[in-house]
């Protein structure tokens, strides 16, 4: 009976044990870093040492200096613009899928999803061969005579991160949007058909309402992916290719200015955050169900 | 909408998914007007039917004409015909109205016009103040009245429902019947009703189509089909009934006997040629329904045999025996149903009765 008892109470405790590894592991390693950031971005430094006296300075400087803001901006219009774009060229690659039959449509998918294998730095490398001076982007674009000699308005520039960006981050929006394609149930789209809808009216008014959810997460996977890079601004942006990304990294790894980059961050973990609420909200449409 | 006129024909129509035919040259006419149920046990291509009329499935051969036009390769979207989907393949993303309005602003009606006919087709329906609601919101048999307010609103010829009460449970199934009776009556356009359930089939139809592996087996009223089967299919399928195997005796007027385990039975043959036709010795079953089979009595010259009952089951307003028969009392399983009393039967389990049916409740079914 005892024996019983003291088993019983054995399971128990090494249950809540579990229970609380189960809570502690996030606290530990993904909120407990994101306090210290905060604590930290209160902070200053003073000749290579940090002051920890409290003080709204570096959020003063971000907001007043006449640097940060305007390249806030402009990397979360270039972030925006990557997302528009990767969700552009992903639903059309993503809706063709979905009218493949059987083994065919999941091969395809794994095909496309290949590029997430490989490494990062690698891809980057190769998309800059494709973009630079003598890439095949131009050889492609004079061979065809749209341009009279090779340009260097793809590499080493904004334009050039737009563009690796998108490339890199397409897989990551083709999925989501595949998703929600597929799990519009077919006799939805025969009834459309059936009431009189043509082919047209019946994407427009059935599936493309439907499958907003897939679009929204795609959306705000690219965005947070893009916009919480620096490497591929380092590798493709040039001088003039300057993201929050980079600001962030120089501030760590160049200006030894912990927090002030703590400060930055936040303002970037803020953005962050308000994207993937804004990606759940839309994911979330009303009763998906039947 | 003269019931006599065919609104739509199909001659002899095939279909095989590949190289497995799933319908063998279906002939078959719906009247204008009439609610016609094709009955049959799953993978009879009863549901088939229904895709190739409505245009959701292509016909392997043959072809199916509306008002004596071919409209076989008509395109779904053109079809004056709409359907009632079995899980009733609601819009989610639409409120009831939006659902319900569908194919009229498909064709770019105005939408003062739309909000009229969506507000009478909801009145019909008697869902007047779900109309904002979504789908999600809705109860199965609200679901499925929303589905039928948006198939009628189009003011199809043909309205086509593919076993639309079979996720409603049983209560609910009988108030849709009649429901779904009631609005045929009323809006006096074509229903093609797709079952499973014989019940369900004789409660709601004009005429039912009975299928079965990929063909027609019978057509006709209820009442032909529960009293005049054609075949052994039917006549089991249909409604619980007595089969007894024998070989056919000689025609005598419009009566046939059977010689069978339990004797000669003498069943009625009038107005079934077929059965005239047949060659003397042919196999073929004696069909009568429980509710024929009674305890004899003195006037019972004919049709008389004895019978152990097995088994005797309450169920409410009738009694139901099971009564072993033939040779031995043994080789022949009957069923007999009578009136409940409440005196309790006047059967008794174990107890050796005779047994009679007369002959003009008795029919005879080709084996």
């Amino acid at each position: 009976m005892s024996g019983a008892g003291s088993t019983d109470s054995a399971e128990r405790l090494l249950s809540r044990l579990v229970t609380m590894l189960a809570f502690a592991l996030p606290v530990i390693f993904v909120l407990v870093p994101l306090a210290i950031f905060l604590v930290y971005s209160f902070f200053s430094v003073d000749q290579g040492t940090i002051v920890h006296v409290p003080t709204l300075g570096n959020y003063a400087r971000f907001f007043t200096d006449p640097i940060f803001l305007p390249v806030f901006w402009n990397t979360i219009v270039l972030c925006v613009s990557v997302a528009v774009i990767c969700i552009l060229l992903a639903y059309p690659a993503a809706y063709f899928l979905t009218t493949l039959k059987g083994r065919w449509r999941y091969a395809l998918l794994m095909l496309l999803l290949v590029p997430l294998l490989m490494s990062y730095v690698i891809k980057i490398y190769a998309i800059r061969s494709i973009l630079g001076l003598n890439g095949f982007l131009n050889k492609a674009l004079v061979a065809l005579g749209i341009l009279d000699q090779p340009s260097t308005l793809f590499v080493f520039n904004m334009n050039a991160i737009l563009l690796t960006l998108s490339l890199l981050l397409i897989p990551f929006a083709i999925l989501p949007i595949f998703l929600s394609l597929e799990r519009i149930p077919q006799t939805l789209l025969r009834a459309s058909d059936d009431l009189g809808a043509s082919g047209l009216q019946t994407f427009l008014r059935i599936t493309l309402p439907l499958s907003m959810p897939g679009v929204a997460s795609a959306a705000s996977f690219v965005f947070v992916l893009a916009i919480g890079d620096f490497l591929t601004p380092q590798m493709v942006g040039g001088i003039s290719g300057f993201t929050f990304g980079r600001i962030l990294y120089s501030q760590f790894g160049t200006a030894y200015n912990w927090p002030f980059g703590a400060a930055l961050s936040v303002a970037l973990a803020i953005v962050v955050i308000a994207a993937i609420l804004v990606g759940e909200r839309f994911g979330r449409s009303r009763g998906t169900s039947v | 909408m003269n019931q006599n006129t065919d609104l739509l024909t199909l001659r002899s129509v095939s279909k095989a998914y590949g190289t497995v035919p799933v319908l063998h040259d279906i002939d078959l006419s719906i009247r204008d007007g009439e609610f016609l149920t094709v009955l049959g046990p799953s993978g009879s291509g009863k549901t088939t039917v229904l895709r190739l009329i409505g245009g959701l499935e292509p016909l392997t051969s043959g072809e199916i004409r509306l008002d004596g036009e071919d409209i076989s390769r008509m395109p779904i979207n053109r079809r004056p015909f709409n359907t009632v989907f079995q899980d009733y393949a609601l819009f989610p993303h639409m409120t009831v109205s939006g659902n319900v309005g569908y194919g009229l602003s498909v064709r770019h009606l105005k939408r003062t016009e739309i909000a009229r006919r969506v507000g009478e087709a909801l009145d019909l329906v008697q869902l007047g103040l779900f109309a904002e609601r979504f789908p999600s919101q809705l109860s199965g048999g609200q679901r499925q009245r929303v589905a039928l307010a948006r198939a009628l609103i189009c003011q199809p010829r043909l309205i086509l429902l593919d076993e639309p009460l079979a996720a409603l449970d049983l209560e609910l199934r009988r108030q849709m019947q009649e429901f779904l009776k009631s609005i045929q009556r009323e809006i006096k356009t074509t229903f093609l009703f797709v079952t499973h359930d014989q019940e369900e089939a004789i409660g709601m139809a004009d005429r039912i189509c009975v299928m079965q592996a990929g063909h027609i087996r019978q057509l006709g009223t209820p009442h032909e089909l529960y009293y005049k089967p054609n075949c052994e299919f039917v006549a089991r399928f249909f409604g619980e009934n007595n089969l007894v195997a024998g070989k056919l005796g000689p025609v005598q007027g419009e009566q046939r006997p059977i010689e069978t385990a339990l004797g000669r039975l003498v069943c009625s043959i009038g107005g079934q040629p077929h059965l005239k036709a047949a060659p003397d010795g042919a196999s073929a079953f004696a069909a009568f329904r429980p509710e024929a089979l009674h305890l004899a009595d003195a006037t019972d010259s004919g049709n008389r045999f004895s019978g152990t009952i097995a088994d005797l089951a309450f169920a409410g307003s009738s009694t139901v025996a099971t009564i072993a028969a033939g040779a031995d009392n043994a080789s022949q399983r009957l069923r007999l149903r009578m009136p409940s009393r409440i005196g309790g039967s006047v059967l008794k389990s174990g107890e050796t009765v005779s047994l009679s049916f007369a002959p003009h409740e008795g029919h005879l079914v080709l084996a």
